[in-house]
């Protein structure tokens, strides 16, 4: 298994108590396989994202990662585990006075002592550009590579974080609202990037878009208060289970202040 | 003097406020074929010869200022340092000596708060005449005729007094005070009076400049008079602004009361300086004690005050309403009664104060301006220059070691972080409060102090004041880099970590690269605030004009103090123009506080931040 979630729970501590953000989870993604988690604000989604980038440790249950139980590693042992586990977040959120090539090859810092890291900021190996070269090329973005980062459109940068992506060579790629803050006319398109990116990996993406969901992941997770509320093949999601998933309001309609917010951050940044 | 506290009025600029320069990262960045525009080529190039420049003085200030680490490493140095050191265990706790010590802490306060208030009432006529909304010829309701002219010409000598005011460090005006009106705390209110009212004058001309001119223009309109105009539409409006900025600078003006003792102005400085001129070393560390509280103290208090007031904007009023507010008008009253009586401003018999303040005001008159004596200024004014930049020098390499240590996001695990805790983390935490704890004794110590210090190692000369301002500065530099480090955007950061980057190596690619700006332009700022800390070193040994400003003022050659005072006045006021250009030319005008003075000329920036004040 690349990820194996057994009975996760994560309670944060809030103004009302203790909450549980999630409340025993359990899942299992196979080597390859494509997964998107669908799931109303508040569902948990982005904590079961921390969870899975291993970022946030879980009050309760087990993760495993590639077989390998990860509250138990070392802090140097979760890092090279977390160098096998590339992020694309929902900001591009790149380092504004660096370069789009200087952000690009950040996919490598996992794979950095500190030594490294000094000498790539004075010289970086040769196989390093090769990659960045390589990453840069794939999403289109080599004219742009001397840019500095908030030099950048909102889809060139999203553009270099998926390049980041690519040259951290991780087995598993977790994706969170990757194109919220983009024009839909880009999402098509920057889609397909992401699934250059995920290319022979695991993928696992949170999306709140349920159509373009549906159409390009083949297993659907649907996530509500904390619980999984089904976890079946995209062809076999009915609308009734969205229903459950979404109460009251239709999912088309939830997704439009949120994406919004999304955008007017995209211009903040 | 130098308080870092206060320099937290500085905001760090967001990601949105950082510099927009084309990039000058070394590695990555050899350029694509045909991108560099001949434009960028030729700012590369200008870059190019700055940093060449800065490079150049930087070797001349070390081979001007005598820099000999050898010295320090010689069998006396250590034995002089050694005997000090054992000197001053255990500290002299004496019941009679805690007495002194309580009375120096009182009478430093006592400076602080009158020098404030002086500085509140003399900055409001002259900050009003100072506007120039209300004297420039054909602003609001200027009149016409020779009454114009009049003020007009008033208007252009109060901004100039303003300069003047606050271009003078705060320490030669407590020389000047003290040789004016006598050693002892008054003097050294008087000088704070006058040099914070430089800062605030400015600051209320800057906020009545501002106001809202619909009130303004509703008088004018009605064919009100000035007087009428300034009572009614624009003071009311501006004073709160004012006043809360008074008690603002009220913490960095205790801070410059502490050490204006060192030339004679009252205060726990002043016990310091005596006692270490009695070689009473076990007293020297009480008082060090006492000055290490004080400073701590007045630290952790506008660290409190600043976090509560976070959200509020310094210019508006505060949030105080009823019996509260009438409570804290009625115990600053009575503060400031209180301190004007302890620094002699008030209810002591009129011994002519103001007659001997003109007759020495007079004496200046005219400078010394032979050749002969221009000549003899010209090495201990490039000795100051020098000592300034090579001090400036070494506490930024002292600090560039320090100050990633003492940054927590860097050396401290995050509660609850994923992972098991290991043996490392305990070393690092370890370090962490090491690194933090020399840099608070480094920055409590001023410069002054530093000084009578490095003179028992190294012996009198250039030397022992780059020694002196190099330590301090460390101190001060490096809490405010790892300040810069910390309050770097998480965002990048994150991402980072995510990708498996251990600590160090997220702070070099994602913390740094953001903080940058922000510590180059503190690095800045402390090198000018150097500069008016090296013209006066001199004046317990550290070499350059002070020293010759201690001769003069020994000798009563006051043609010649005014002289040298002239010079530094120009010296500072070149500093501010050299280091406005750098900054706009290399650092992002936003990283200087925008809600509260507009960043006006760099020394009242300077003040204003907090690290000249």
């Amino acid at each position: 298994m690349s990820f194996s979630l057994h009975g996760v729970r994560r309670s944060f501590d809030g103004r009302a108590g203790r909450v549980a953000a999630l409340d025993g989870v359990s899942l299992d993604v196979a080597p390859g396989e494509r997964l998107v988690v669908l799931g109303p604000s508040g569902a948990g989604k982005t904590t079961l994202f921390g969870v899975l980038n291993t970022t946030l440790r879980p009050t309760e249950g087990t993760v495993r990662f590639e077989g390998r139980d990860v509250s138990r590693l070392s802090q140097r042992a979760l890092r090279a585990t977390r160098r096998r586990i590339g992020t694309v977040f929902q900001q591009p959120r790149l380092v504004p006075s660096l370069t789009a090539r200087q952000n690009a090859l950040l996919g490598r810092v996992g794979h950095w002592s500190f030594a490294n890291a000094v000498r790539a900021w004075v010289r970086p190996s040769p196989e390093d550009l090769e990659r960045v070269d390589a990453a840069l090329g794939a999403v289109g973005l080599l004219h742009r590579a001397a840019a500095r980062g908030d030099e950048l459109s909102g889809g060139e940068q999203q553009r270099v974080a998926i390049a980041r992506v690519l040259v951290q060579e991780p087995t598993a790629v977790l994706a969170d609202e990757p194109f919220s803050s983009l024009d839909p006319s880009l999402r098509e398109s920057m889609s397909e990037l992401l699934g250059v990116a995920a290319a022979g990996r695991t993928l696992v993406a949170v999306m709140h878009d349920v159509d373009f969901a549906l159409r390009h992941f083949p297993r659907v997770v649907g996530l509500a208060a904390g619980r999984v509320l089904f976890d079946v093949p995209a062809a076999q999601v009915t609308p009734e289970m969205l229903a459950a998933l979404y109460p009251r309001e239709a999912p088309e309609r939830r997704q439009v202040p949120e994406r919004e917010w999304a955008d007017a951050f995209a211009c903040v940044r | 003097m130098p308080s870092p506290a206060c320099a937290e009025e500085r905001t760090t600029p967001g990601p949105a406020a950082s510099t927009r320069r084309s990039t000058n990262i070394p590695g990555l960045r050899e350029a694509e074929p045909g991108r560099a525009a001949p434009a960028a080529r030729a700012l590369l190039r200008r870059r190019r010869v700055q940093l060449l420049l800065v490079g150049a003085f930087l070797a001349w200030s070390i081979a001007a200022s005598d820099v000999s680490p050898g010295a320090l490493v010689a069998p006396e140095a250590l034995h002089g340092l050694g005997r000090l050191l054992r000197g001053m265990v255990p500290p002299d706790v004496s019941l009679g000596f805690l007495g002194v010590v309580a009375v120096a802490v009182g009478r430093t306060l006592a400076i602080g708060i009158a020098g404030t208030a002086l500085a509140v009432l003399l900055a409001v006529p002259l900050g009003i005449l100072a506007t120039p909304r209300l004297f420039r010829p054909g602003a609001l309701a200027a009149g016409r005729g020779p009454w114009a002219v009049v003020l007009f010409a008033a208007h252009l000598a109060a901004r100039a007094t303003l300069r003047v005011f606050r271009a003078v460090p705060d320490l030669l005006w407590a020389l000047l005070f003290v040789v004016a009106v006598g050693l002892g705390p008054r003097a050294g209110a008087l000088a704070l009076g006058v040099s914070y009212a430089g800062v605030l004058g400015r600051v209320f001309a800057d906020l009545l400049e501002d106001v809202e001119p619909s009130a303004a223009e509703a008088l004018v309109a009605s064919g009100g008079r000035r007087a009428s105009l300034v009572l009614f539409a624009l003071v009311p409006q501006a004073l709160p602004g004012l006043v809360s900025y008074g008690l603002y600078s009220l913490e960095c003006a205790i801070r410059s009361a502490s050490v204006l003792g060192f030339v004679g102005a009252g205060g726990i400085g002043q016990e310091i300086q005596l006692s270490m001129r009695l070689f009473e070393y076990r007293q020297v560390s009480t008082l060090l004690l006492a000055l290490l509280g004080l400073m701590l103290a007045g630290e952790a208090a506008s660290r409190l005050l600043r976090r509560a007031t976070r959200s509020v904007r310094v210019t508006g009023r505060p949030p105080l309403t009823g019996r509260g507010r009438k409570l804290v008008t009625l115990a600053t009253l009575v503060a400031v009664v209180l301190s004007f009586r302890a620094t002699e401003l008030l209810g002591s018999a009129d011994d002519g104060l103001l007659a001997r303040m003109g007759r020495f005001a007079a004496q200046l008159f005219p400078p010394d301006l032979s050749l002969s004596f221009l000549a003899a200024l010209r090495e201990p004014l490039l000795q100051t220059l020098a000592v300034a930049g090579a001090g400036t020098l070494l506490g930024m390499v002292l600090a560039a070691a320090l100050a990633p240590l003492a940054s927590a996001g860097l050396m401290l695990r995050r509660p609850g972080a994923p992972g098991r805790p290991g043996v490392l983390d305990l070393l690092a935490r370890l370090l962490h409060v090491t690194a933090r704890s020399s840099l608070a004794v480094l920055r409590a110590i001023p410069e002054l102090l530093w000084v009578l210090l490095c003179i028992v190692a190294v012996g009198f000369g250039p030397f022992a004041g780059v020694l002196a301002l190099g330590l301090h500065t460390a101190g001060v530099l490096g809490r405010l880099w790892a300040e810069a480090l910390d309050e770097a955007p998480a965002d990048p950061v994150e991402v980072l970590e995510a990708a498996g980057a251990s600590a160090p190596v997220w702070s070099l690619w994602g913390a740094w690269p953001q903080a940058r700006p922000l510590v180059a332009s503190y690095g800045l700022l402390r090198w000018e605030f150097n500069l008016r800390v090296s013209a006066l070193v001199g004046f317990l040994g550290g070499g350059g004009l002070g020293l010759r400003l201690y001769n003069a003022i020994q000798l009563g050659f006051y043609d010649q103090v005014s002289t040298t005072v002239l010079l530094i006045l120009g010296l500072v006021m070149l500093s501010d123009a050299v280091s406005d250009a750098v900054r706009r030319s290399w650092l992002a005008p936003a990283t200087l506080r925008r809600d509260t003075a507009r960043p006006v000329d760099s020394s009242l920036a300077l003040q204003a931040g907090g690290l000249a004040a």
